[in-house]
């Protein structure tokens, strides 16, 4: 007799409440702020009221001042609304990064350099008492749940940086939480009682969805603070004037697909095997009547066919790139000969798109661009009901395996994946041991990981275009290298709190105990030992680029930017 | 053009014109007093630079260049500094014991060398045909892993089966008890496993429905013991040759000084 099955409380999406403290008093105090008491509660639906949204999806936090609230350049993601105090925000220049408890990155000396050959002989994971001290300027506070940064010197801060002072009822954060983008100004608490409301983004998106007011408000601030701009940058608006290109900033809608959070979810699909291209969300159905492109703000989305059961990957599109534009392109030029949409986009992970309606680029887009720049027209899918997938470019680039490959384990993220080439690799570890000369003998990656046919991606941080291991540092020890973009650990400040670690999806980040210069471990009063979270610089202090690049004797190991399939596929055809 | 193929020709365009260029000067200067010394000197430069690329390899900290471009050198080189050896011979067999010495460290190094590039160029692809892909250092402990659990299944206490039992310590336990067919393996023969597996298959006449289930595991199991051989078999080749290459690299650079001084000891002022 089979054994009865174990019944368990289905899994709500409040199980686990933002903050568990939230008490009823705190919420009908909020109630009664603005812009909550303007909200009208009967607009949110009974499975969403505003109250538990609120209760759930938010936390009240006190800052001391200099305490920072968010760093430049972290992914954050939710908003802060000010309730009382001041918080200020660092507008020119920007702050140092030691100030915001990162390493100023330089590459190393002639000394430095040489000095290496002889660190090999020391144990490993060497960390010298005296780093443990913060750098100068920043300095971390812990309490009992979290640590937090604070500046030192606010007043000299305040004389040599233009900053601006924000004050209770006024909201920041929120285009970085939405939008999933990097945060783009360092504020810190301006006083000793500053209170505010913090706002997870799935509460802020559903708040934006039930008060039209909220929606109006952070929807004006993206337009006028972020839309602008990047519609200037794309290449299908160039030919647009600054009217037109008004016209079509106003008419642009902002989605969000997927989960903000994927990166855990994906762990444990990815383990027990169940990623399918089937059960991610979908943005735009095959067959579907194209009202609009979709443009990519951030994140990753999947271009997939109907096959058999399933879907089959064709494509997939990060930051930047357009779905859409050949049908509406076609359905412009040749009215009677309409199509839909012969393809189906869905999200990867949290995917958040700009859609630009039909209706504008019929108007305003389509006729600024020059014949040559048109797409070819469509042909249908109906017409071609054989088997074999469309000949789409990337597909063809690398073939069906490869893609499907890299799309289930999501490598595209990376923008400098290790890859190797299984046919010229001699396993002769040269990799390894030049990572580990160069890193005072700790080798900071695995010559191993997930392959496909001739392809391995090794496991080494990828240096991801959506850096979810940089969600949730208290820190601010991981961050990206200012100038080049690389995803790099400050081990100085990092607190060895795993929050990196645990984000990764990629299995990239190790967790490794460190030692004095004696070779002894490092131990907390407790007894407990230091640990520190370490991976893959892509030598960012080295001259030369990427030790393993540089090590492999045979050409079969290429740090490679797989958002782009091009290099890889001239690569694999060499 | 594709870069391999760029590699090669360009490579073989350099050594068959230096080639032509060492031919023709020896044809025409070999005749020189000093022409021994000349083709010694231009040698000794080769393998110097030879050399130097284990220097190279030793400090991937220095911006010194691709691995990549130095191994393409390396090898042109070595074929280069072979024929520049023949002529420094006189195309003649050395005599005497120390010259006997010095030319076969200079053969084994030089074929080692070759050896290894045709290990380099071969293995690999056919690693990556096979499949399984697996850190070479973590072979031992997954062979035992591999061991524990055919012997689990063979010999266990639940098993109990007098047709397994006979047939595992006569043919598997020694299969499973280290590395097998080391040069089978490299010559890409499948007759001793195929031969296993066609026995352990015969087995299946003899066994109820329990032990014909534990036959299909131990099948798997060897297959998984067998691929992990070929993989152990094909790593340690790529990795043996230059147990040989680089140690008798050291030995020809030593008798190569002392080749100098003796020359240079008992020429008498000849040059």
């Amino acid at each position: 007799m089979p054994a009865p099955p174990t019944i368990l409380e289905r899994p709500q999406r409040w199980d686990s409440a933002f903050d568990a403290d939230m008490t009823d008093a705190d919420i009908a105090r909020l109630m009664a702020t603005a812009p909550f008491n303007a909200m009208d509660p009967k607009k949110f639906p009974k499975r969403t009221p505003l109250r538990e949204i609120l209760r759930n999806d938010a936390r009240v936090l006190k800052f001391r001042k200099g305490e920072i609230i968010m760093r430049q350049g972290d992914y954050g993601t939710s908003a802060f609304l000010i309730l009382q105090g001041a918080a200020r925000v660092v507008l020119k220049p920007d702050l140092a990064p030691s100030l915001l408890g990162r390493q100023a990155t330089s590459k190393k000396g002639v000394l430095k350099t040489l000095a290496q050959m002889w660190n090999s002989l020391r144990p490993p994971e060497v960390f010298p008492r005296s780093a443990l001290a913060q750098s100068s300027g920043v300095s971390a506070r812990k309490s009992e749940n979290e640590t937090r940064v604070f500046l030192q010197d606010v007043p000299r801060i305040l004389d040599q940086h233009r900053t601006a002072e924000m004050t209770a009822g006024e909201f920041f954060g929120e285009i970085a939480a939405l939008s999933r983008m990097a945060r783009t100004s360092t504020i810190f608490a301006d006083s000793d009682d500053t209170e505010l409301l913090e706002v997870r983004w799935q509460g802020l998106r559903d708040l934006m969805k039930y008060d039209d007011a909220l929606r109006t408000h952070i929807n004006k601030i993206y337009r006028e603070r972020a839309l602008a701009s990047y519609l200037r940058a794309t290449p299908l608006f160039k030919n647009l004037s600054k009217e037109q290109l008004d016209k079509v900033a106003e008419a642009v809608e902002f989605s969000t697909y997927g989960d903000y959070d994927w990166s855990g979810e994906y762990k444990r699909l990815a383990q027990s095997g169940s990623v399918r291209p089937e059960k991610e969300p979908v943005i735009v159905g095959e067959g579907d009547y194209p009202n609009g492109i979709v443009l990519v703000r951030a994140g990753f989305a999947r271009v997939s066919q109907k096959f058999g059961d399933g879907e089959r990957t064709l494509n997939y599109i990060g930051a930047g790139q357009i779905f859409g534009l050949n049908e509406i392109a076609h359905n412009w030029r040749s009215k009677e000969a309409a199509v839909n949409f012969q393809f189906s986009l869905r999200a990867i992970g949290y995917t958040h798109l700009l859609i630009v309606p039909t209706r504008v680029m019929e108007e305003i887009v389509l006729p600024s661009l020059p014949k040559n720049e048109l797409p070819p027209p469509v042909e249908k899918v109906e017409d071609n009901l054989d088997s074999t997938p469309p000949p789409t470019a990337t597909r063809e680039k690398v073939g069906p395996e490869i893609l499907e490959f890299l799309t289930e384990n999501r490598f595209f993220n990376g923008t400098a994946t290790m890859v190797i080439d299984l046919d010229r690799c001699t396993r002769c570890d040269d990799c390894v041991r030049a990572c580990a000369s160069t890193h005072d003998n700790n080798p900071r990656f695995l010559r191993h990981g997930p392959s496909a046919g001739r392809l391995m991606i090794a496991n080494a941080c990828m240096h991801c275009a959506d850096p979810v291991c940089m969600i949730g540092c208290p820190t601010g020890a991981i961050h990206r290298e200012s100038f080049a973009g690389q995803v790099v650990i400050n081990p100085d400040t990092c607190i060895g709190c795993k929050a990196c670690f645990n984000n990764c999806p990629y299995d990239a980040i190790r967790m490794v105990e460190v030692r004095d210069e004696r070779g002894e471990f490092l131990v907390d009063q407790e007894m407990k030992p230091i640990a520190k979270a370490t991976k893959c610089d892509l030598c960012v202090e080295n001259h030369g680029g990427p030790a393993c690049q540089n090590a492999c004797p045979h050409g079969a190991l290429e740090r490679m930017n797989l958002n782009n399939l091009d290099a890889l596929s001239k690569w694999l055809k060499l | 053009m594709k870069r391999f193929r760029r590699q090669l020709f360009s490579g073989l365009f350099a050594l068959i014109a230096a080639t032509a260029g060492a031919l023709w000067l020896n044809a025409k200067y070999n005749a020189l007093p000093n022409y021994a010394y000349l083709t010694g000197w231009a040698l000794l430069a080769g393998m110097f630079v030879l050399t130097i690329y284990n220097v190279r390899k030793k400090l991937p900290f220095l911006p010194l260049g691709k691995s990549e471009t130095w191994l393409q050198i390396h090898i042109y080189l070595g074929f280069f500094t072979t024929l520049l050896f023949l002529i420094h011979l006189n195309f003649r067999a050395p005599h005497g014991w120390f010259e006997v010495v010095l030319a076969w460290l200079f053969v084994l190094v030089s074929g080692s060398g070759m050896v290894g590039l045709f290990f380099s160029r071969v293995l690999p692809r056919r690693l990556a045909t096979r499949g399984g892909e697996v850190i070479f250092e973590k072979i031992p402990a997954l062979r035992h892993a591999l061991k524990t659990e055919a012997e689990d299944l063979a010999v266990g206490q639940e098993t109990k089966s007098l047709v397994i039992a006979e047939f595992y310590p006569k043919r598997l336990a020694p299969f499973f008890a280290g590395p097998k067919n080391f040069w089978k393996h490299l010559v890409e023969s499948r007759r001793e496993v195929s031969a296993l597996l066609a026995e352990l298959e015969d087995l299946r006449r003899f066994a109820n429905d329990t032990e014909k289930e534990i036959i299909s595991k131990l099948t798997a199991l060897v297959r998984q013991k067998d691929g992990l051989d070929y993989h152990r078999a094909l790593q340690l080749a790529l990795r043996l040759w230059l147990f040989v290459h680089i140690p008798l690299t050291y030995g020809l650079l030593v008798f190569t000084a002392l080749h100098i001084i003796l020359v240079f000891g008992f020429s008498g002022g000849a040059r």
